[in-house]
């Protein structure tokens, strides 16, 4: 396996220098820089000639990527251009934001999966199994920026129960964060509820369906005790499995989450700092996202590799 | 597969499905039985109904955009904060007549080549350091720096001079007489001289003003605390303020209606018919712009190097509708830059560009077409693609095919400041709402020298260079203002089409509270009403 | 969604009408339905509308049932009906010619992957590279290059879907090349290239199809988000994700202003859902 991982690490590397490259190609593709923003509406050249100076945007570009390289490799992300602050501190910010609403969500994840799944592999009644299976599929189905504006019109706008956005951090004020945290949470778990959901309710009926739970069944055992001695058991797994691919897409998810919820997140401060041409935190933040994502196909791989040993890439 | 495997032997018995419910509701339910609820949580302490000012209590206020500490001595998009935290030297009353803050009182010279300014004494720094001369001296060298890009450079330039008297006189002098050194005096905050470098990257902001910010948090909002030193006794009346940034306008308005914010500056135009059928919540104008939507014209293009072209293109934008459809009816359709409070509004001025398309297009069959195609830039938010939609319309029913070009803000910026429009574009500009000889010095739009439009006369230049230099009163300086409102109309390379003040919506229960001329909030005698 | 169709692959051949009969179930049926009601209205838009999509007039914010407007009217007085049926008109447009087009250029990536390892490296890696990078940041990058237009939102569509087409053929290449019928063929003397056609992608094409259907929701999606951030089609060309962003400030105000393409939008990719399901299930059997 060691021998696997050294072979992949050359390649993974490889894909972070490029990804380097394109993060910072692509901002000085796009027209419009930080200077123009910093200047402002009714500025004249001269003041944006002068900002742009201070900014360092003159250097050739070499210079100014070798810069930027080099700061990341002594852990000085340095000062944000145009949102202010450091820029490790706004991203600090924004992962804090965006993990407590990615954990948010997981939590509704399993609660609302178990509920669609045991619901709809062992209810009595039709009904409530049609409900839940309309139900997960239209979850599936329906992209968050429908199902959020349908959640804000229903318990913000009409309701009045929960804000329609913004957040107070849930260590703060653990009483307020939550409320401000359900919606968000809500409608970036519906998708992976349903895919969760389902992956049980097959599990656990195909594991009812087993000879053993007939033959238990037909001794007397409790169908309740049946269900959590032995169905729930032996469905368990893959799920855990799967719910492990799920948080991954939560994290990509909660971007588009954030935006509708104005969660403060790793989302919305890419889409700031991208507005105002923020070079420093788009740059760190596209390449801590494409890091984060070659670990993640890298530790998949791995699990692959393990499990099938018929993929091989030699 | 359901029908499959689910025989009634393996069903489930009905309480143990409710139990696994159960859980989840409970989940729901934890954040709404907790002692405080985040939709009513902003309600002022419990006091004494009365009508009087009353001490205490937090102010909410929503914001769209957050403070950008580097823009802190530009006029940005959100400078709410300036007045509470720093103070400025004057401010102007509604009639454009400065007053007294940190400075008491000031007497120009007769040549109007200096003037000396009495500053306040007893009052500090929220460190506890005294303001003297030398913070105004500092301050005014500090915008004379380019890389603070304050848009009132060019008069913080013209003050060559520094002579103290003592630690509560300063006499400024000036290269040359300019009309607009109060403009410079209500826009200028004084910060603190030692911590300038801290405050423009947000980490120390130490000012005069009412209140302290204690907290920062970028994309969130800022928090303020009262200044218990505050050099007006007694003021402010409020414990605390809280900026919420609140990018969603939907989201925005329902924190206002719920009463989670109490004031805001940011309700877009077309939601203002909500908040006026909310009962807890009124609607204030201020009449002194902050801004103007204007169709910008590219004269070095042909046709639009014609300028009865230019004209025709102003006949045919009905403003009214823009008003009325993209602004919630709020602003005042008009031809000129210029507010009501300005001493160079005129209603002939404001009408002289109306609703005409019959006119519009035999202006353009007079010059020679009758069918044009033009790009028009635009910034691709909501609103202001709205607008661009709007005059699209417009302009295709008197034959000129407009294809809009959505842009983001940034690009949009770069395009203005490079020179690089394409033939039209949609965009507002602000500083017609102080002297309007700040406006062709400063916004840069208007520039005599350079600006976007590519636009050059010599009259024009004359004019606006003596508007500046020559006293802002008097029957000269009626003249030329005119002459520069006559210019911008029959040239037509900015063609305005609605000012639009500030907006302010609060809680009924909210008093007190004013802004200044470039929308720094005075938060000095708010206060919630019991 | 694409963790729920990362199909199993077919454990032996199969006879060959899974997909009418996946068609014919009542989910299928159902979802067809769905579909074929949303493209119907989308094809026959000029007749159905009787105003053009980007006519104003004084009358804004119209309610529904008004004389002339059964839909009402938005925020500058145009037909709601009118931009509602030419936004499907605009939406089917963009996600047929650029789901296929994804499609197309992803198979072609992968079986350039399955000819040598080193081309396999290589696709892997700009597969990892592509997925990495934001949607959002791609979105206004290439809008930025190319200017607004329908042309981006294809682009953009498409390079998100490349390397999940891509992805999952390759899979199923080089699942099926372990397996003993394609040993067998091979160790009985058929050309390479012959069992690649013959044998290997006929069976590994089942979940592309399926694949097809979800990324046409994911299209609608993307068109959707697209729109909200302002980099979407050229105004004032109504989509459905454009109407929708239209509508957002007056959804207190005038809610049905956004209830014509929140319906449509969802009974489009739930009709392609319950499609994609159908066929699904069948191709698991």
């Amino acid at each position: 396996m060691r021998g696997y991982l050294l072979r992949r690490l050359p390649s993974a590397l490889l894909v972070l220098l490029v990804a380097s490259f394109v993060a910072f190609a692509l901002l000085r593709l796009v027209p419009g820089d930080p200077a123009a923003v910093l200047a402002g509406p009714d500025a004249s050249p001269e003041t944006e000639a002068a900002i742009r100076t201070r900014l360092g945007l003159d250097a050739p570009l070499h210079t100014q990527y070798l810069q930027w390289i080099g700061d990341l490799l002594t852990g000085d992300l340095g000062p944000s251009y145009a949102i202010g602050g450091q820029t490790a501190d706004l991203i600090a910010d924004g992962l804090g934001a965006t993990v407590e609403l990615t954990l948010g969500a997981l939590l509704f994840v399993v609660v609302l999966g178990a509920a669609f799944g045991i619901l709809g592999a062992t209810s009595r009644n039709r009904w409530v199994r049609g409900t839940v299976r309309a139900l997960t599929t239209a979850a599936l189905a329906v992209p968050p920026f429908v199902t959020g504006v349908l959640l804000v019109l229903l318990f913000a706008v009409l309701l009045g129960a929960l804000p329609p956005g913004g957040r107070v951090p849930l260590l703060t004020a653990p009483d307020l964060g939550v409320q401000y945290l359900l919606l968000p949470a809500l409608c970036l778990a519906l998708p992976s509820a349903a895919v969760l959901g389902r992956y049980l309710k097959d599990g656990i009926e195909r594991a009812l369906a087993e000879d053993y739970v007939r033959t238990a069944t037909a001794a007397g055992v409790a169908p309740r005790r049946l269900l959590w001695r032995h169905a729930l058991p032996n469905a368990l797994p893959p799920v855990v499995t799967l719910l492990g691919m799920q948080t991954g897409h939560l994290l990509g998810g909660a971007v588009l989450v954030e935006a509708i919820f104005a969660w403060p997140g790793l989302g919305q401060l890419a889409e700031q700092a991208l507005v105002r041409r923020d070079y420093p935190v788009v740059q760190d933040l596209l390449l801590l996202l494409v890091t984060v994502f070659v670990l993640v196909q890298l530790l998949t791989d791995l699990v692959h590799a393990r499990l099938d040993p018929r993929i091989r890439w030699e | 597969m359901t029908e499959l495997y689910s025989t009634p032997s393996t069903a489930l018995s009905r309480r143990t499905t409710l139990r696994a419910a159960g859980g989840g509701t409970l989940l729901l339910g934890l954040g709404l039985a907790g002692c405080r609820s985040a939709v009513s949580e902003a309600e002022a302490p419990a006091g004494k109904a009365g009508t009087g000012p009353r001490r205490g209590g937090t102010l909410t206020v929503a914001v769209n955009s957050d403070f950008t500490p580097s823009l802190l001595f530009a006029q940005s998009g959100q400078s709410l904060q300036h007045r509470l935290i720093y103070n400025t030297l004057t401010r102007y009353d509604d009639r454009l007549r400065p007053q007294p803050e940190l400075a008491t009182s000031w007497e120009y010279a007769q040549d109007g080549r200096s003037i000396t300014l009495k500053l306040r004494s007893g009052v500090t720094y929220h460190d506890g350091r005294p303001f003297t001369a030398d913070d105004v001296i500092f301050a005014v060298k500090n915008l004379q720096n380019p890389l603070r890009a304050a848009q009132l450079r060019a008069t913080a330039a013209a003050v060559t001079g520094f002579e103290k008297r003592g630690d509560h006189e300063l006499v400024l002098r000036l290269a040359h007489p300019v009309n607009n050194l109060f403009d410079l005096f209500e826009f200028m905050i004084v910060t603190d001289r030692h911590s300038v470098e801290d405050a423009v990257a947000g980490k120390k902001l130490n000012g005069t003003g009412p209140f302290k910010l204690t907290k920062w948090s970028p994309g969130t909002g800022l928090r303020f605390t009262r200044n218990e030193k505050y050099w007006q006794p007694d003021r402010p009346y409020l414990d605390g303020v809280e900026f919420r940034v609140v990018p969603q306008a939907d989201a925005l308005l329902s924190s206002l209606r719920t009463g989670q914010s109490q004031l805001s500056f940011s309700v877009p135009g077309k939601n203002l018919a909500v908040v006026a059928s909310t009962p807890d919540l009124a609607i204030s104008e201020y009449t002194t712009g902050g801004g103007a939507f204007y169709l910008g014209v590219n004269t070095t293009v042909a046709p639009l190097n014609d300028k009865t072209v230019r004209q025709a293109l102003a006949w045919a934008v009905d403003r009214e509708r823009i008003l009325k459809q993209v602004l919630g009816g709020y602003g005042l359709a008009s031809a000129t830059p210029w507010p009501k409070s300005s001493p160079a509004f005129s209603e002939t001025g404001r009408t002289h560009y109306t609703y005409d398309p019959g006119k519009a297009r035999e202006l353009l069959k007079s010059a020679g077409h009758s069918r044009l195609d033009l790009p028009l830039l635009h910034i691709n938010l909501p609103g202001d693609t709205a607008v661009a939609e709007a005059i699209q319309y417009d302009l295709k029913q008197i034959g000129v095919q407009v294809t809009l070009r959505p842009t983001d803000p940034a690009t949009a910026q770069k395009n203005l400041i490079a020179q690089k429009m394409p033939g039209l574009w949609a965009m507002s500009h602000g500083f017609a709402q102080v002297q309007p000889s700040t406006l062709a010095v400063s916004a840069y739009p208007f520039n005599e020298a350079k600006n976007t439009s590519k636009f050059r006369s010599a009259a024009y230049t004359k004019v606006v260079r003596e508007a500046w230099t020559t006293p802002e009163t008097g029957a000269r300086a009626n003249t030329l203002r005119q002459q520069i409102t006559d210019t911008l109309l029959d040239e037509a390379f900015i063609i305005d089409l609605v000012i639009r003040g500030a907006v302010q919506v609060a809680a009924k229960k909210l008093h007190g509270v004013t802004l200044n001329k470039f929308s720094y909030l005075n938060l000095d005698d708010a206060y919630l009403a019991g | 969604m694409t963790a729920q169709t990362a199909a199993h692959p077919p454990l032996a051949r199969k006879p060959r009408h899974p997909y009418r009969a996946a068609l014919a179930t009542v989910r299928g049926r159902t979802g067809l339905t769905l579909v074929g009601l949303v493209v119907l209205a989308g094809l026959l838009a000029p007749l159905l509308a009787g105003h053009g999509p980007t006519d104003q007039s004084g009358l804004a914010l119209a309610p529904p049932g008004t004389p002339g407007h059964p839909l009402g009217t938005d925020d500058l007085g145009r037909d709601l009906l009118a931009r509602l049926l030419h936004g499907i008109r605009a939406d089917l447009g963009i996600i047929a010619v650029a789901v296929p087009l994804g499609a197309v250029l992803g198979c072609l990536f992968a079986l350039a992957a399955a000819a040598h390892p080193i081309a396999d490296t290589v696709v892997q890696r700009t597969f990892d590279l592509i997925l990495a990078f934001p949607g959002l940041i791609l979105a206004l990058a290439v809008t930025a290059v190319l200017g607004p237009g329908r042309l981006p939102v294809i682009l953009v569509i498409a390079l998100a879907e490349i390397p999940v087409f891509g992805r999952l053929l390759r899979t199923g290449i080089l699942v099926q090349s372990g397996r003993e019928y394609v040993t067998a063929a091979r160790v009985g003397g058929t050309s390479g290239r012959r069992i690649l056609t013959r044998h290997i992608l006929p069976n590994a094409a089942d979940p592309l199809v399926v694949q097809i259907a979800v990324s046409l929701t994911v299209a609608v999606f993307i068109e959707g988000a697209m729109s909200f951030l302002g980099v979407g089609v050229r105004p004032p060309e109504p989509t459905l994700g454009a109407v929708l962003s239209q509508s957002m400030p007056y959804l207190a105000q005038a809610p049905h202003f956004a209830a014509g393409p929140l319906v449509t939008v969802t009974a489009l990719v739930l009709g392609l859902s319950l499609t994609a399901e159908a066929l699904n299930r069948e191709i698991r059997r």
